[in-house]
């Protein structure tokens, strides 16, 4: 046990710490892109029409089934040589991750949206409610309920995934943490260190999603 | 003053090869309660939710005072366009078997919510509506209660209510005592009949045979998609005219015997 050598890892904390201010960043811009986007996809789905229907069928098979890390090298490598457009490390982490994500989050919606009772749809059909309004005032209300625990639980994933961003080189924990490994020849000590700092990004989105929950129930009764 | 409020000529509605109205005609004027009976799968709900568009139809055609309001999508001049749609939902209110409040408003919001959004008033009118309309059904002080805590017999209430709040000019019911208690229908049917007599238009598919003989003004019967036979309640109930009418009638008289 004493071979642990845990003080020779603190000094670089301030490092580390800088690592999860980028993690926090790249889940921050790759959720909210995922939570758009996966509510476009969810409705593109829900569409009749096929110029809806399939791109959002083939973009939501394709994203679900490739793994995040492949996506994210071919953003950071490949879009430069097809587009010219770079978008650095950051980016394309944050881009990459956002668009898997919205694939899972687009689901995620389908099922909040459909474990809604179809009456409520005829019934806000009968009062005249337009569809944005339907969706607005009755439907999301009610999905929101069914969607936030599978929702909290795939965010978790989506931050833990960020540290497939350090495979192009992105200074976020992860990343930072190897530096630090090499270089003190500790990789015990620095990936425990790593791994509570991860622990202390992802459990307070745990609490939050928990307190959303008790919040939407409160509402009800 | 009795000009016809509803007309429906020739309404053909099919689900896929099967054949649910069959050439219906249906003439309603203004201030007249129409019971609908017939046996299970005659096609009466179906025609209370083409009524509502809340089914398209292949053929055949809907007028609400005089307009054009819906007709079939395989008729030659195509479907109706959206703004005669919309306007024909807020014509007619609709209450279903099984209420359909929206479980996350309280009963109040439940009423003020399409008044608000469709007809565009502010919250304050709304809220003064809905509050004359609890009154009315007898839930003035159930209005800040979200529907899981009311009763079905509440439920239902509150659910004509907030139809009523559309100031439609048809009332379309669809056995909407059928999930309640046995308890409960009186209510129900009691708020159904005061609405008669301010002079509603409705169209009550029931199995309540008191309601039809005391509200009713014809009593319509219904079987495999076609409406069999119309007529005051005491001819249908006393000497209907047609064979399946007086057999569905035995049984269903039957059966009541039987519960008693
Ligand atoms: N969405 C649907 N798709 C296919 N068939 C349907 C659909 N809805 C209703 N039907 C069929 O249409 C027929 C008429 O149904 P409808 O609900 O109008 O009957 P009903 O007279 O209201 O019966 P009940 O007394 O049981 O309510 C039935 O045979 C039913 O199976
Ligand atoms: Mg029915």
């Amino acid at each position: 046990m004493n071979d642990f050598q845990f003080t020779r890892i603190l000094v670089y904390l301030p490092d580390l710490l800088r690592g999860v201010g980028v993690t926090f960043q790249i889940g921050l811009v790759s959720a909210s892109i995922g939570l758009v986007l996966g509510l476009v996809l969810a409705l593109m789905k829900f569409s009749r029409h096929p110029l809806a229907y399939w791109p959002a069928y083939v973009y939501v098979e394709f994203f679900r089934t490739t793994p995040p890390l492949i996506q994210i090298v071919w953003l950071y490598y490949g879009l430069p040589l097809i587009t010219g457009q770079d978008l650095g490390a950051f980016g394309a982490a944050a881009v990459a991750l956002g668009l898997n994500v919205s694939a899972f989050y687009s689901e995620i919606y389908r099922a909040g949206l459909v474990g809604v009772h179809r009456t409520q749809w005829q019934a806000s059909r009968v009062l005249g409610l337009s569809l944005s309004d339907t969706l607005r005032f009755v439907i999301v209300p009610q999905a929101v309920r069914n969607v936030l625990p599978p929702m909290g639980t795939t965010t978790i994933y989506l931050i833990k995934d960020t540290a497939l961003a350090s495979a192009i080189g992105t200074p976020e924990l992860l990343r930072i943490g190897q530096l630090i490994s090499v270089e003190t020849f500790r990789p015990v000590e620095t990936l425990t260190m790593v791994a509570i700092l991860y622990f202390a990004v992802t459990y307070p989105v745990a609490l939050f999603v928990d307190w959303l929950e008790r919040r939407f129930k409160i509402a009800r009764t | 003053m009795s000009g016809s409020l509803i007309v429906v000529e020739r309404l053909v509605k099919r689900y896929g090869d099967h054949t649910i109205l069959d050439d219906v005609n249906l003439d309603v004027k203004a201030g007249q309660v129409l019971v609908v009976i017939g046996p299970s799968g005659s096609g009466k709900s179906t025609l209370l939710r083409c009524l509502a568009a809340l089914e398209p139809m292949q053929h055949g055609s809907i007028r609400i005072d005089g307009k054009l309001a819906a007709k079939g999508k395989e008729e030659a001049d195509g479907e109706p366009d959206a703004a005669s749609l919309r306007d024909l939902r807020q014509r007619i209110g609709m209450v279903f078997q099984q209420f359909n409040l929206f479980p996350h408003l309280t009963v109040l919001e439940n009423i003020t919510l399409a008044p608000r959004r469709v007809r565009g008033m502010t919250q304050a009118g709304a809220d003064r509506l809905g509050i004359e309309l609890l009154r009315k059904v007898g839930l003035e002080d159930k209005r800040d209660v979200y529907p899981e805590r009311l009763s079905g017999g509440q439920q239902q209430r509150a659910a004509i209510a907030r139809a009523l709040a559309m100031q439609p000019k048809v009332m379309l019911f669809d056995e909407v005592t059928s999930a309640l208690d046995p308890e409960l229908v009186g209510e129900v049917l009691r708020t159904m009949r005061q609405l008669a007599e301010q002079g509603m238009t409705m169209l009550v598919v029931t199995h309540e045979m008191g309601f039809a003989r005391d509200v009713a003004d014809d009593v319509i019967f219904m079987d495999k998609g076609k409406i069999v036979e119309r007529a005051a309640p005491e001819v249908i109930f006393e000497h209907p005219k047609e064979a399946r009418t007086r057999a569905f009638l035995e049984r269903l008289l039957d059966r009541e015997g039987r519960r008693q």
